[in-house]
């Protein structure tokens, strides 16, 4: 090591804790040098001096004015959540007792189910056979259900269009329902929406 | 009924989230978590209070009225300092008067703004007590702290007052680590020459 005292940027050096090859003469040279060692306790002075700042604190009302200019934005999602968790919880049961009986009434009707479904799959050619029977009736009941909507909503030529099955006239229909459930789908989240916005 | 879960004990990122939700209590406890942090770097930039928590409110308003545009691979708290150091940095180019210093700020064009902008260092009178108190030292360091250029002091304070590492100061401030070190090892260097008249007592 010269016999040059450390340079400012090395003092830094050895505040930061680095670590490495030049590092251990200048720690050397700080043990030897008085002055050297008197520079690097001043600079620790001022560090230490700087670590020791209090974190200020500003006024006690200073998050109510930040959050009065806060525009908290609700995602459609959400609001529609919240809003059916609010209806639904006047109904939902405040009681210990309640709940118990609730629970019990549930679980019940869990079993029951899970009973049913395993008898089936042990009948399953019987439940098959009555699976079709029933596919047709509920088939026959909808062609008379929808022949009659057919009629009654877009007259008798395009109910009897609709009953040749024509692709064009199958596809419009697809269209105008995937319609409906886009402006019901809207409608629920202007609703949504609106039950949360701020004043 | 007790809370389903404090908003305390969660991690940034998870309020964050509820903030993104729309909850207010997760606003909240943002502004809870760093307002101290926020308002006093921003105060030891500007050195006016009322105007610190100006500027402190909108740091928060900028970052909270858009809080979707928060990338969780960020710390929240370098978001946070990166939007507060913008707007002290604005703030000071606004006034034109960026440093209080011993001769003045070198913007100063009149007498009246050399006489706001420069402070004494005491003069060397010998005393009774050699030692000057850690309070005396910690005054004596606000001062010489207001006398740095902007850049210098948000460093200097990020990395000793905020205890964040050369790294973390460079992705907050969009600098190279080359250029945060240099300022930082400058502004440790004024400091020391500002303060070359404090002395501990040993």
């Amino acid at each position: 090591m010269t016999h040059r005292h450390l340079l400012p940027d090395e003092i830094d050096q050895l505040l930061d804790g680095e670590v490495g090859f030049g590092v251990a003469p200048l720690v050397a040279h700080v043990r030897e040098c008085p002055d050297c060692r008197a520079a690097l306790d001043d600079a620790r002075v001022v560090v230490e001096a700087l670590e020791r700042l209090p974190r200020l604190a500003p006024a006690s009302t200073f998050a109510d004015r930040v959050m009065a200019d806060v525009h908290v934005y609700v995602p459609w999602h959400v609001a529609a959540r919240d809003s059916a968790l609010a209806a639904v919880k006047p109904f939902a049961p405040r009681t210990r007792p309640v709940r118990v009986l609730l629970g019990t009434m549930t679980l019940s009707v869990a079993a029951l189910l899970t009973a049913a479904s395993i008898w089936l799959l042990g009948h399953l050619d019987g439940a098959l056979f009555f699976a079709g029977v029933v596919r047709e009736r509920v088939l026959q009941a909808g062609a008379s259900i929808g022949e009659v909507v057919a009629t009654t909503l877009f007259g008798a030529p395009t109910a009897t269009a609709l009953a040749r099955g024509s692709s064009l006239v199958l596809l419009a229909t697809v269209v105008m329902y995937a319609l409906a459930l886009l402006a019901a789908a809207l409608l629920l989240r202007t609703v949504a929406v609106s039950r949360r916005r701020r004043d | 009924m007790p809370a389903l879960f404090d908003l305390a004990n969660l991690p940034d990122a998870d309020v964050v989230a509820l903030a993104q939700a729309g909850r207010d209590a997760a606003f909240r406890e943002i502004i809870r978590r760093y307002e101290r942090p926020v308002f006093s770097l921003v105060y030891r930039m500007v050195r006016d209070r009322e105007s610190a928590e100006e500027l402190a409110q909108d740091t928060f308003l900028k970052a909270l009225n858009h809080i979707d545009r928060y990338r969780p691979e960020f710390k929240l708290s370098s978001w946070l300092f990166k939007i507060a150091n913008n707007v002290a940095i604005d703030y000071l180019r606004k006034r034109r008067l960026a440093t209080v210093s011993v001769s003045g700020a070198p913007n100063a064009a009149t007498a009246s703004e050399i006489e706001a902008t420069s402070f004494e260092i005491a003069s060397r009178e010998p005393t009774a007590l050699d030692a000057i108190e850690s309070r005396e030292l910690g005054s004596a360091i606000e001062r010489a702290i207001a006398g740095l250029r902007p850049e210098y002091r948000s460093c200097i304070l990020m990395r000793h007052v905020e205890g964040r590492s050369y790294e973390e100061i460079a992705t907050t401030l969009d600098l190279p680590l080359g250029t945060v070190k240099t300022y930082i090892h400058r502004a440790r260097h004024e400091l020391r020459r500002a303060l070359s008249d404090v002395k501990d007592e040993t």
